[in-house]
């Protein structure tokens, strides 16, 4: 199958549910061919939940949702081992992790045990339990929402936590016109039940093989480190982007790369993802030793960053 | 009428104005002339609106790259104009001029040709006044003025609406300029003409007024002339003192001949007085004489026919800038030959004091040739002078109670057997015996003669002066007193000498027989102690920058105003005449022309060829230049480079530059993608272009592969047409 029209096919088909939000419903795509896990951060209500959910059911996976709450063990997560009489041995049972796509809802309300043992699932794909290793599946993806409003009883990711979301994203209130569409729907079913698979497992894995094979012209390399380099170097930031943020924009200007039917990356794309890719992944320099700050304020802080730097021609 | 063709006209008419002064001045050949008059006749026909000339000129379509050849070709006519036809820079630079006026008419697009063709026209008018004295300058200037006034007005009208001017070419013309609302109202009208004729009623009244400014109000506080005393029939002893403090200036005096001569001080002579009555000095004879007009303006100081006396160590031209003073007495170096001015009528009293009929009511420029007396050898030397009667019966007159001077006088010359050597005695006891001082009152004294000389022994020039001469009369020498300045400024950066008020002096002339009057001082020096400190020298800078202002422009006097007003109705009549001669000689230059050229032709001489290598090679030159543009194009898509995939990034780079020229630039943290929306939002007609060689430039430079040759050399065209559009209309 053409690549691009697979593509279109999922962004399409996500659109019917979250209304004018196709920005948004891109990135999500970006994350997913660039293997990267999403945090979609803001207020309730906005379809956080139910992106994730169309996201899932438009690939043809297995999805779980795992509701996050302050007595979540890293268990309910990742599965336990049972004695298992009759083998006369223990057995493990895999946890809700064990999923192509997995809904981590309200991530933030859980203790920071629960919320670790996700880390190493998310970054090495994989699942240790008493000794023994599982694998998961592929394609993997997390999804994590979290409520910026919010702080009673919740327990804000640490920044360790955070690198390993390769996107964070604002979803924000549609426009009038979409609202009103949204409104105008049929209550009877959770909207995004009604959508069909368009992808199956395997293409999606076809697809993240092709994002590898995106062609990076070796200045952009150099503009990409730059615009990384210049967030270690500002005064307005106490920390700087990793190493793994740097590897995270350059999958996912990749994968945006692919998403636009090209094969090779442009400035561009690494240009428009910076904010998205690295604006987590940084502390601001005056709210420094607060553990909360604004989205909004750490993502101008690295379009201004980008703004200084200059773009190879 | 709409602002945009209003302005368009006037534009046009700014040019026409000054194009007309340059023909009128006879500075433009029949063969520029003419087609340029034709240009001038189309563009203001065009830009009035006739309807057919816009649709003749709407047909023909004429590529930038034409009117850049043209542009080389005027300049390529310089050069030989320069160096073969007329041979002066002035004639052919107006040549220039004018070739670059038409030009820029057939060009004239956006507002940026629009100010070149002000700066041309500007360029012409002043050539124009460089060039011409005439009269019929004035009415041309006028109209130029007036038709400035407007055109700036609507330049800065058209460019606050935002307007693009209705451009005389058919290009703009063609791509259908919208309409504006914005008309000349009757208001406007009058306000522009107004304000034209505001302009040039100021600028009148300052010409005007200027001369007599200059000569009444700013140089005078009071309004009144200059008090000088001693420079009447009667001089009482003691005035001059009174004005030895007062540093205000009388007059300057430039010595144009004469750059070696000792500037440290030179005598003004002013008048000159023989009879003393003991307080008070007076002349004998009031008769004056006539000078005679030996040309227009000069006048023959000494009597016609008269030779000058003794020996002469030259003349010495002064030019005197003189203040108005309240006397009528010219000042002169000893003695004058020549006087000229713009006098009517100059007087000589008996004793060689210029003077004029009555005291003048402007400051006053004139310049006088003085033979300057020495004393002849054998005189030096004689011991007795035969005097004449009537220089015995002037000029030995002493008042009558001299007694005590007569017996110091006779014991003063003891020593001395000669004439001569006996006034050097009582110069020289003066001098050594007597201390000056300016202070001390002695007008009111019965005998401030021998005050000075007995009593009190300090005085100032004029007791000195009185002294010696009385001395002098009471020995048997003729003696007599004279008025003046002595002058010891001199201006190192004017090359003149100020002389001011308390530079008033008196001193003796000592009558021989054969050398005639010879000057004496027998005053200590004074002023010979001239500080010469930075702030006297940056004082005299300033001074000598008022000098200049005075001879560039105050000068110009009410007489020369006159003149002009004259000539403007007496040029209208020379300018009909110089029309219908224009007129007539219509076929002539042509011939003209050719015969000059077929002349260059046969003086064809080896160093001809260099000159004609060296026009071509400058063309060339000039032509690559033009084109590199086209050259570097051609150059990036079908010469073979290592880097292949870099042409993109040549043509992409070339781009910039292209429209960076247009006023766009591309910050240097903007992405391609983001600068092609930049350009089409700020300069429209480029967008898809910019767009076009932006995709490519993705394709070749972030790529996996090269571009083929095919898309290069789309790329390539797609920058050429860039370079080819119009400037972009902002």
């Amino acid at each position: 199958m053409n690549s691009a029209h697979t593509i279109r096919a999922i962004q399409d088909n996500i659109a019917l549910v979250i209304k004018g939000k196709s920005h948004v419903i891109e990135m999500a795509v970006v994350c997913l061919l660039a293997r990267g896990h999403l945090l979609l951060e803001d207020v309730p209500g906005v379809g956080k939940t139910t992106l994730a959910h169309s996201l899932a059911r438009s690939l043809d996976c297995s999805f779980k949702r795992i509701q996050f709450t302050s007595d979540l063990l890293p268990s309910d997560i990742v599965g336990v081992s049972m004695f298992n009489r009759q083998k006369q041995g223990f057995e493990f049972i895999p946890g809700p992790i064990f999923a192509n796509v997995v809904l981590a809802d309200e991530i933030n309300r859980t203790t920071p045990k629960t919320q670790s043992s996700l880390l190493e699932a998310m970054s090495e794909a994989q699942i240790s339990v008493d000794n023994q290793t599982h694998p998961l599946e592929q394609p993997f993806m997390v999804i994590a929402t979290q409520n910026p409003a919010e702080y009673h009883g919740t327990f804000p990711l640490p920044e360790s936590q955070l690198d390993r979301f390769l996107m964070r994203l604002c979803i924000g209130y549609p426009a009038l016109e979409e609202e009103r569409k949204v409104l105008a729907r049929p209550h009877s079913l959770h909207p995004a039940e009604t959508l069909e698979a368009v992808l199956s497992a395997h293409e999606v894995l076809a697809l993240q093989t092709r994002v590898d094979q995106v062609h990076m012209e070796e200045s952009l390399t150099d503009y990409l480190l730059a615009i990384v380099h210049a967030t270690r170097q500002s005064e307005l930031l106490s920390l700087g982007v990793s190493t793994r943020g740097a590897l995270g924009l350059s999958k996912a200007a990749k994968a945006l790369a692919v998403v636009r039917g090209r094969d090779y990356c442009l400035p561009d794309d690494i240009k428009e993802l910076a904010p998205i890719v690295l604006s987590h992944r940084v502390m601001l320099n005056r709210t420094h030793g607060m553990r909360t700050q604004s989205f909004e304020q750490a993502e101008r802080m690295v379009l201004d960053i980008v703004e200084t730097v200059p773009v190879p021609v | 009428m709409p602002f945009d063709q209003a302005f368009a006209l006037s534009s046009v008419f700014l040019a026409a104005t000054a194009f007309t002064g340059l023909v009128l001045a006879q500075s433009v050949p029949l063969w520029l002339a003419l087609p340029t008059a034709i240009i001038l006749t189309i563009s203001l026909l065009h830009a009035g609106g006739i309807h057919f000339v816009r649709q003749a000129m709407a047909r023909v379509t004429v590529s930038p790259t034409l009117w850049n050849v043209l542009l080389i070709g005027a300049l390529a006519i310089l050069l030989i104009d320069l160096t073969v036809v007329s041979r002066d820079l002035l004639p052919a630079g107006i040549h220039f001029l004018v070739m670059l006026l038409a030009i820029k008419l057939l060009t004239l697009q956006q507002r940026r040709d629009y100010r070149h063709l002000y700066g041309i026209s500007l360029m012409a008018i002043l050539a124009s006044a460089a060039l011409t004295t005439d009269a019929w300058y004035v009415p041309i200037f006028l109209l130029y003025m007036l038709a400035a006034v407007w055109t700036l007005l609507l330049y800065h009208l058209t460019q606050e609406t935002g307007e693009t001017p209705a451009a005389v070419t058919p290009a703009s013309t063609a791509a259908g300029q919208p309409t504006f609302p914005s008309r000349i109202t009757h208001h406007f009208f009058w306000l522009t003409n107004g304000i034209a004729v505001l302009t040039v009623a100021l600028t009148l009244a300052i010409f005007f007024l200027i001369p007599r400014i200059g000569a009444g109000m700013l140089q005078k506080t009071s309004g009144e002339a200059l008090r000088t005393t001693g420079f009447s029939d009667r001089v009482d002893l003691g005035t001059i003192g009174s004005v030895k403090q007062d540093p205000q200036i009388v007059m300057r005096v430039e010595l144009p001949d004469q750059p070696a001569i000792e500037k440290d001080r030179l005598y003004l002579r002013g008048l000159a007085y023989d009879q003393y009555n003991g307080r008070s000095w007076s002349h004998s004879g009031t008769r004056r004489r006539s000078l005679s007009l030996v040309a227009d303006g000069t006048f023959l100081a000494r009597p016609a026919g008269s030779r000058p006396l003794g020996s002469r160590s030259g003349t010495i031209r002064q030019d005197i800038l003189l203040e108005t003073l309240d006397t009528a007495v010219l000042f002169a170096v000893p003695f004058a030959e020549l006087v000229s001015g713009e006098f009517l009528t100059v007087q000589a009293d008996a004793m060689g004091g210029l003077h004029l009929p009555f005291p003048p009511s402007s400051r006053i420029r004139y310049s006088v040739t003085s033979q300057v007396p020495q004393l002849v050898e054998n005189e030096r030397t004689a011991s007795v002078l035969a005097y004449p009667d009537s220089i015995r019966s002037h000029y030995l007159q002493v008042p009558l109670e001299s007694q005590h001077v007569a017996e110091l006088a006779h014991r003063v010359i003891q020593q001395a057997t000669t004439p001569f050597g006996q006034t050097l005695a009582i110069q020289q006891h003066l001098l050594d015996n007597y201390r000056y001082s300016l202070e001390g009152d002695t007008a009111t004294l019965s005998h401030p003669l021998e005050e000075f000389l007995f009593t009190r022994k300090t005085g100032y020039c004029e007791h000195y002066a009185t002294a010696m001469v009385v001395m002098l009369r009471t020995v048997g020498i003729p003696a007599r007193l004279v008025t003046g300045f002595l002058a010891t400024e001199w201006n190192e950066y004017g090359g003149y000498f100020t002389v001011r008020q308390r530079d008033a002096h008196a001193w003796v002339e000592v009558y021989f027989p054969q050398s005639g009057w010879v000057t004496m001082d027998p005053t200590p020096s004074v002023s010979a102690a001239v500080t010469t400190s930075r702030w006297e020298s940056l004082s005299r800078l300033g001074e000598s920058v008022r000098l200049q202002w005075d001879r560039l422009f105050v000068r110009y006097s009410a007489k020369d105003q006159l003149a002009v007003v004259h000539g403007v109705r007496e040029g209208s009549d020379a300018l009909r005449e110089r029309v219908r001669r224009w007129v007539s000689s219509l076929s002539a230059p042509i011939s003209q022309v050719f015969s000059r050229l077929t002349h260059v032709a046969r003086t064809f001489q080896p160093g001809m060829l260099e000159l004609v290598t060296g026009v071509i090679v400058v063309g060339l030159a000039l032509f690559l230049l033009m084109l590199r543009d086209r050259i570097g194009l051609w150059a990036t898509t079908h010469l073979p480079t290592a880097h292949p995939e870099l042409a993109i990034v040549q043509l992409y780079t070339r781009m910039l530059r292209t429209v960076e020229r247009h006023g766009v630039s591309k910050p240097p943290a903007a992405t391609a993608s983001e600068f092609a929306r930049l350009v089409e939002q700020e300069w429209k007609a480029a967008g898809p272009m910019v767009a076009d060689v932006t995709a490519l430039y993705h394709q070749g430079r972030f790529g996996r592969n090269p571009l083929t040759p095919g898309e290069l050399s789309r790329a390539a065209e797609q920058v050429g047409r860039l370079q080819s559009l119009p400037h972009a209309a902002r």
